[in-house]
């Protein structure tokens, strides 16, 4: 050969070289350089991870009877990689919407669910009736990859009874899963909205199961390379009676179909009586028994999701705001029973004795005032005569308490003297009871008052706080509010001897073998000083109002014959509204186990309606045959 | 047998075969081991490949394997046939092998030939396909390294146009099938012939400008730009409809990065063994190979491949005439073509064309090209002092 094609041999000698050069150079970017990035995305194409959520814990009274529990209902689901290569797919579509009657579209929509997992059978169909299961099985080479599964459903063996202390669950929404996607939420699972399902989530909801499973490129599965079984969630156990709720909701409902056959005495127009609240304790440590409130609504409308304008009837306050627990989220101007604290505070503080008698003469005129609102007068315009602080209790002396609210205000070193005894109770602030949306109540005072009108001194015009307003707070008028649970509680603290305990709903936390995850023991948050003299002759008049010839609630707790009641008739005033049936009361009078109270919307005289409820209540839980809730006929 | 008769053409036998039992002392084992060492190498990769999908589908996860292997024994018989019969012969029967070659690729145009995934590029015997484009590029080599010793080193713009006529035939006939990847691999080996045989530099210019520009540019753009590959690519190849070539490129990249410097080991391949790459038995075996033996196995591959190359141009630079050298020269351009543009597109540095990897690329008609081509090379550089 020619030296010629020697060099050109070589230069194609070179071109090689350059090439392999260039291979190898590309082999180490992507193999040791890149590689990393390379190494995640196979692996993401091949694993996938199919989630199975745990069941929900159940939820259960304090005797251990359920409350809320698991359903276990047919669903249809259909297995995409059996149909996906088949070629009758489009009939055994058509067959199979036909069946459920949901229409083809309709099914198609559930099959491109987002929130099912495409390497597990996609359920389209809930609590499907027996006989079209019964179908499918009988015609099962008509629908392959067509099968039926049972699922778990949340279900409510009570129907609404305690509906609003549990509260329900539904689909968690868009902004919640973007909120608690570190948690391990993932689209379609269920999360607890409100009641014990919403403070009790993390309890309730326990830890989803993962299968991961090695995929092919058409996406099928070829095995299963790891499988963690859901871990149930725990159940919980509430203070709460089944019997005792019942009772209390039954109780209340019957009590407001009564205050609806009576009329009221200013226009004559029957009671509207459109809602209530009873709450039911244990004094002796805050534990709720019975919580009750009405409007209520059946929990299970939530379980195959809730129409949105079913939503907002369920919320709407002008048709009764049915998902509204007013036993801690209404606040109530407390009306006599409020005498209760206005007594132990004046008291305590030495302006009065017990002992210590004045006259009423059935009106009472606030010092140095002017006009006509300056002259008030007890109920019904009645004159008690001589009265001491036991006997203004049984037969509710207005005159007694305007006359110590006055003096509140009038004599030194006493100004707050009201108020600091409310808070002592509790009232004004949260209770601190493990539920959602507790609303504080409020217990008024000369700040508050100028604050108020500098804030929006349209609404509020006056800022000064007058003799009046003492004389209204010492009758449970005026600003203050409370919720049934801060009233129960409040008589349960006097009735206990001081101990005031954060009311307690839940009991302790239970796996599902039955072992204690946790207690939620009862918490004393502090205690009220009552000195003994004081104590008996409160005592002694809240007997007196049930059992007394001249008590409030005499002839409601007529032929009563179950556990000796202290307790304190109200009727609230309330701005444009008929007027509040109240009661509050613990029994037994000198070691009570229950503490009630009962608050009814727009229902008349406390004495009327609203001890009829709680005496009913006394009966059931005092061993007597609870009758029925029949109207008294006291003033107050 | 063919080579019976075309030695006694030459002579008296015994003379004859004195050469020939000399020839066999000179041959290279160095390229006959890289050989073996590739076809090998191929045989598992392809049974790595195929073996969970043939199980899948109820049938012998070995199919492939037996079939390849089969081809490679009939390569072997192939390779030293091609190399017994002393390649001088070729050089007077160049006409022959160009008519015979046309005739085949008309042939397969026509109704003889069957379609298979969208090309029209192969004849059915008895359950084989024959491919005559594969064979036709052993086929060509002879004929330009023929027509280049002619006139060698004297090589003006009318003896330059002829070789690029003799080239365009058959190329044009392959691009109907349509096959580009083909025919662009006879444009390399009608590139690297005339290089050698003395085209002057203004011929390749010419050539360039004429052909290659345009590839060139493909393979610049497509390191650039992703969108621009698959569009390009598409254009080129209208087979290749542009999303399912993106991908095919992603996961063909993923599988080889992923493969790190170790590999995932034989037969864990997820890329490779559960179907995430695309032809990995045929045209992208090479992800097999860097997913399951890594930077370690795909690097001694090409090092092999390096070594084959090099025994190659080693044959060419020893030949005894032009004609010789220019075969090597020939196989060279072909298999440093191949194993470039088939490598580097698994690997993203080149277009997506259907181009298999030589000895590694499952398929009979292109295992018996490569075999037949090395036993060129293989008589060639033997007979170098005969």
């Amino acid at each position: 050969m020619s030296t010629n094609a020697h060099v050109r041999l070589s230069v194609i000698a070179v071109v090689v070289v350059g090439l392999f050069s260039a291979m190898f150079a590309r082999l180490w970017y992507l193999q040791v350089l890149d590689s990393n990035s390379f190494i995640a995305a196979a692996s993401a194409n091949e694993i996938r991870f199919v989630h199975t959520e745990a069941p929900r814990g159940e939820i259960r009274d304090r005797r251990g009877r359920p409350l809320v529990v698991n359903k276990r209902v047919e669903a249809i689901t259909v297995d995409l990689a059996v149909l996906a290569g088949h070629p009758d797919r489009n009939e055994v579509l058509g067959r199979l919407a036909t069946l459920l009657e949901i229409g083809r579209p309709e099914l198609d929509k559930r099959l491109a669910d987002l929130r099912h997992s495409r390497f597990r059978p996609v359920p389209v169909a809930e609590a499907v009736p027996e006989h079209k299961v019964t179908y499918l099985a009988e015609h099962r080479t008509d629908f392959p990859g067509v099968q039926s599964a049972i699922i778990a459903q949340r279900s409510y063996p009570n129907g609404s009874i305690a509906s609003h202390l549990l509260g329900y669950v539904l689909e968690i929404s868009a902004e919640k899963l973007q909120e608690r996607k570190a948690e391990g939420y993932r689209l379609g699972d269920a999360i607890g909205q409100s009641g014990i399902e919403l403070v009790h989530e993390r309890d309730l909801r326990g830890v989803a199961g993962v299968t991961k499973l090695q995929v092919d490129a058409k996406g099928r599965v070829l095995s299963t390379l790891d499988h963690q079984p859901p871990v149930a969630g725990h159940d919980v156990h509430l203070t709460i009676d089944l019997e005792v709720q019942r009772l209390a909701e039954e109780s209340l409902l019957q009590g407001l179909e009564v205050a609806r056959g009576l009329r009221d005495n200013e226009e004559g127009r029957p009671f509207v009586a459109p809602a209530g609240a009873v709450v039911v304790l244990d004094p002796s440590d805050g534990s709720v028994l019975a919580m009750a409130s009405y409007p209520t609504y059946d929990p299970s409308e939530f379980v195959a999701g809730l129409p949105p304008e079913r939503y907002r009837e369920l919320v709407d306050d002008t048709k009764g705001a049915a998902l509204t627990n007013r036993a801690i989220q209404s606040g109530y101007a407390p009306g006599s029973t409020f005498k209760l604290v206005t007594a132990a505070a004046a008291t305590e503080r030495g302006m009065v004795d017990p002992r210590t008698t004045i006259t009423d003469r059935g009106s009472f005129t606030i010092p140095s005032c002017r006009g006509e609102q300056c002259t008030k007068r007890n109920a019904g315009g009645a004159a008690y005569g001589s009265v001491n602080l036991s006997r203004s209790l049984t037969v509710s002396s207005d005159v007694y308490f305007y006359d110590l609210g006055a003096r509140f205000w009038l004599e030194k070193g006493v100004e707050d003297g009201m108020q600091d005894t409310a808070k002592a109770y509790g009232l004004g602030s949260r209770t601190g009871i493990s539920l959602p949306s507790e609303r504080p109540g409020l217990i008024p005072d000369p700040d508050l008052k100028k604050r108020r009108h500098a804030e929006n001194p349209v609404a509020f015009p006056e800022g000064t706080w007058q003799t009046g307003d003492s004389v209204n707070m010492a009758i449970g008028q005026g600003d203050v509010l409370v919720t049934p649970l801060q009233l129960a509680s409040t008589y349960a603290t006097f009735g206990n001897g001081g101990s005031v305990f954060r009311p307690r709903v839940a009991a302790r936390v239970v796996d599902r073998q039955g072992n204690t995850v946790r207690e939620e023991p009862a918490a004393k948050v502090r205690t009220v000083e009552v000195s003994p003299a004081v104590d008996e002759a409160i005592r002694d008049g809240l007997r007196g109002v049930v059992a007394d010839r001249e008590g409030t609630a005499r002839t409601a707790f007529a032929g009563y014959s179950a556990m000796s009641v202290a307790g304190k008739t109200g009727t609230a005033q309330v701005t444009s509204k008929q007027d509040s049936a109240i009661f509050a009361a613990f029994a037994p009078v000198n070691a009570p186990r229950y503490a009630i109270a009962v608050v009814m919307e727009e229902s008349g005289f406390g004495g009327a309606v609203a001890a009829p409820v709680a005496r009913r209540i006394f009966e059931g839980v005092g061993g007597q045959q609870p009758g029925s809730v029949f109207a008294g006929d006291g003033f107050d | 047998m063919a080579g019976a008769t075309m030695t006694r053409q030459f002579g008296p036998g015994l003379a004859a075969r004195r050469r020939a039992a000399t020839a066999w002392r000179h041959v290279d084992i160095a390229l006959v081991v890289s050989v073996l060492t590739c076809v090998s190498l191929g045989l598992v990769m392809i049974y790595s490949s195929t073996r969970t999908r043939l199980a899948e589908q109820g049938t012998d996860p070995a199919f492939y394997l037996k079939r390849q292997a089969a081809f490679v024994v009939v390569g072997v018989v192939v390779m030293a046939v091609t190399a017994l019969v002393d390649y001088r012969v070729l050089q007077n029967r160049a006409p022959l092998v160009y008519g015979a070659m046309v005739l085949a690729l008309l042939a397969v145009l026509s109704p003889l030939g069957v379609e298979r995934k969208g090309q029209q590029a192969s004849f059915e015997l008895a359950g084989f396909q024959l491919q005559p484009s594969e064979l036709a590029k052993v086929g060509l080599i002879v004929v330009l390294a023929a027509y280049g010793s002619l006139h060698g080193a004297d090589l003006n713009w009318e003896r330059v146009g002829v070789a690029v006529g003799l080239a365009a035939v058959p190329v044009a006939l392959i691009y109907l099938q349509p096959d580009l990847g083909t025919s662009l691999v006879f444009l390399v080996i009608l590139l690297g012939i005339l290089l050698v045989a003395g085209a002057k530099g203004r011929h390749l210019l010419a050539l360039l400008a004429l052909g290659v520009v345009p590839v060139v540019a493909v393979v610049q753009l497509n390191v650039l730009q992703d969108y621009q590959l698959d569009r390009l690519t598409s254009f080129l190849d209208p087979q290749n409809d542009t999303r399912r070539a993106a991908y095919n490129l992603n996961q063909s990249k993923t599988a080889i990065g992923s493969g790190g410097v170790l590999g995932k080991g034989l037969f864990a391949g997820t890329q490779t063994n559960l179907s995430y790459v695309p032809e990995q038995h045929t045209d992208f075996i090479f992800t097999a190979v860097g997913e399951q033996l890594g930077l370690v196995g795909s690097g001694l591959l090409l090092a092999v491949y390096g070594l084959l190359a090099w025994r190659v141009w080693r044959a060419a630079a020893l030949a005894r005439d032009l004609f010789g050298s220019l075969i090597c020269v020939g196989v060279l351009s072909m298999f440093v073509f191949q194993v470039f543009e088939n490598v580097g597109m698994t690997m993203g540095i080149m277009p997506i064309t259907g181009i298999p990897l030589p000895f590694l690329s499952y398929g009979g008609s292109s295992t018996l090209a490569a075999f037949a081509a090395v036993g060129l090379v293989l008589n060639v550089r033997m007979r170098r002092f005969a």
